[in-house]
């Protein structure tokens, strides 16, 4: 994972598979970064991300509850199709921000 | 044409990830679409996750293991089974479990979603579980190209 800091927007781009796994490390870290620059934006990159799983979901669910907490936005930037349609199955994108470009 | 896969793990979730390349190149032959394999490849993902997660829970020991099996058949379609078998606590309730955003442990950020993600990526998902005895997991797909196209 490596992250950006800013104007007020984190960006936090991850770059391993989501699975059980990595979300058990890497939960820790990305609340390390949004509780050090408390951003108005949190945007998490998904670019390069190649395979999620539910505990993806939880990931992101989890890190988006904290942001609520400190009166920040979420965005997930770049899903792929397959991602996507799991955020869809999960009802994700009725509450985050899905952005491709 | 029928064939077959077989593989045992210990039960840790570092091992989930080298299951899931081993289940998606064992299959990469049929005549199968990127988006069918990510399907797959995700529930098999879940139902590995949650045999080491919950069907271990507690009990975990040297020989806890599990063992993920892979049947094909090349008909008219192509045709996948996949069963995951754990031999842990099994499951009390299965209705329970099987429902959206249920989870036992939402404290460890479980999304509850691992029973809603292979219902929704495969056919036909089976559960047969007894208390004590371990759980297994049926996983079916059709693969939807006529295989013609070898």
């Amino acid at each position: 994972m490596t992250y950006k800091y800013e104007d007020g927007n984190l960006n936090l781009s991850l770059n391993e598979e989501l699975d059980m796994n990595s979300c058990k490390m890497l939960r820790t870290v990305m609340d390390g970064y949004i509780m050090r620059y408390q951003p108005k934006e949190c945007v998490v990159d998904l670019s390069e991300v190649t395979f999620m799983d539910s505990s993806g979901i939880g990931l992101i669910l989890g890190r988006y509850n904290l942001l609520k907490l400190i009166d920040s936005k979420m965005t997930i930037l770049n899903p792929s199709g397959s991602i996507k349609r799991l955020l869809e199955v999960s009802n994700i994108s009725n509450h985050i921000t899905l952005r491709c470009e | 044409m029928e064939n077959f896969m077989r593989m045992e793990i210990k039960a840790l979730l570092e091992n989930v990830a080298p299951v899931r390349v081993a289940v998606s190149t064992f299959i990469s032959n049929l005549a199968i679409t990127i988006d069918e394999l990510m399907d797959i490849k995700t529930a098999v993902s879940e139902a590995v996750t949650n045999s080491i997660e919950h069907g271990y829970d507690g009990i975990f020991n040297d020989e806890s293991t599990v063992i993920v099996n892979i049947y094909t058949k090349r008909e008219d379609y192509d045709d996948i089974k996949i069963e995951i078998i754990d031999m842990g606590i099994g499951i009390d309730d299965i209705e329970l479990v099987t429902t959206p955003t249920y989870t036992s442990k939402p404290e460890l950020e479980h999304a509850g979603m691992g029973f809603t993600i292979m219902e929704t990526f495969m056919d036909e998902v089976s559960i047969d579980s007894s208390k004590d005895s371990g759980t297994t997991i049926t996983l079916s797909k059709r693969l939807k190209k006529k295989k013609s196209i070898v």
